[in-house]
């Protein structure tokens, strides 16, 4: 197996669970990790600076990382800078986003809506601003010196993309095949405005779909879709 | 006669590498929003991993029911290091094992099958609930 050589940066989030904040902190370091920056981030459990061994807690001293706390107690921080070492950076959503309600104010994923989606894609955007920094000030490594960056979960490993065209223009989505098959799975009918509403949803978790251009998305990914069916169904 | 306990803590571990995190997450969302009111609340793990005082003093106050999604326990093993009182520990994986063959979803987002895994926990922990806080049960 070829040896990685690119640094890579941790991203440790609070993930309060008892605030909506927590919540947009887990969503946003996710969106990070798997649509952002793949490739280039990494993740940790907070809490398994404490349950972990000797290998978790050296996380911070082998990454460069960014901590995510949702409220001005800052537990990812403090977590990570008493357990594993000194942060690189350290965000709180309360300050990326100061007015209040951030998102719907939920804290749970079961009914997100577009507010949601938008303050985690605004976090998200500033923790990938941050990546960028840390990479461009950071060495490169020596060719065959191995970061080590997994920590074996596949929590950094980024989904596969599909492209459509959104109103004449060429769109890749990440992780589009497998919202797709989830749909088929789920048994979403692809006749009805529901049906492409339910597409728009799902994709603008992983992908900014612009309020302008929704109507435009909602034609694209039904046509996908559509198309998705067909050529499951010719392949049985 | 001792007393019921007059509040459960259910803490998830929250894990963000895999769905069993999020499953675990929102199984204790669900179980809090059909909790009987006043008798079942949660609070952040990280408080926990930095000592919060306060989230230290709760945890050994009211019996605590954990959720991990892994078997690394993050959830139990913290809360336990905080002197909290582990009234049960619940695996993620134990409930799974009912729906082989199912996907629930990723890390970031549960599928419809994922949610009836959420709701089969909750069922679980709603359960465990009503008993720790049932009159006469000691707690």
């Amino acid at each position: 197996m070829m040896a990685e050589t690119e640094l890579k940066v941790g991203i440790i989030s609070c993930s309060g669970e008892d605030l909506p904040e927590g919540t947009i902190s887990r969503l946003a370091t996710r969106r990070v990790l798997e649509f952002l920056r793949p490739g280039q981030t990494v993740t940790l459990c907070l809490p398994l600076f404490l349950a972990g061994g000797e290998g978790e807690r050296a996380f911070a001293r082998e990454f460069p990382t960014i901590t995510i706390d949702g409220c001005g107690k800052q537990c990812a921080k403090r977590g990570t800078e008493a357990h594993s070492g000194p942060v690189s950076a350290a965000l709180v959503v309360t300050d990326l986003l100061p007015d209040a309600p951030r998102g719907s104010g939920r804290v749970s994923t079961r009914g997100t809506d577009m507010r949601d989606e938008a303050a985690v894609r605004e976090v998200a955007q500033v923790i990938a601003q941050h990546v960028d920094a840390i990479l461009a000030d950071a060495p490169q490594a020596a060719p065959g010196e191995t970061s080590g960056a997994s920590c074996g979960c596949g929590c950094a490993t980024s989904l596969p993309p599909g492209v459509i065209e959104v109103a004449g223009q060429s769109v890749t989505i990440p992780g589009l095949p497998l919202i797709l098959q989830q749909c088929a799975q789920d048994g979403l009918i692809a006749d009805n405005a529901d049906a492409s509403e339910r597409l728009v949803q799902l994709v603008s978790i992983y992908h900014p779909v612009p309020d302008a251009e929704r109507s435009d998305y909602a034609t694209a990914l039904l046509a996908a879709y559509r198309a998705y069916l067909q050529s499951r169904h010719a392949s049985r | 006669m001792e007393s019921s306990a007059k509040q459960v803590l259910l803490i998830p571990c929250s894990g963000i590498g895999k769905v069993h995190g999020l499953i675990a997450r929102e199984g204790v969302y669900r179980a809090l929003e059909q909790a009987p009111e006043g008798k079942a609340a949660t609070m952040c793990l990280a408080l926990l991993v930095v000592g919060d005082d306060e989230a230290r003093q709760l945890v050994g106050k009211y019996p605590v029911i954990t959720v991990d999604g892994c078997p690394k326990l993050c959830a139990c093993k913290n809360a336990e290091l905080a002197g909290g009182r582990i009234a049960r520990s619940v695996r993620v994986l134990d409930v799974l094992k009912e729906y082989k063959g199912l996907q629930p979803g990723t890390a970031t987002a549960l599928s419809a099958d994922g949610w009836k895994v959420v709701d089969a926990l909750s069922s679980e922990l709603l359960a465990e609930v009503r008993v720790l806080t049932a009159p006469g049960e000691v707690a």
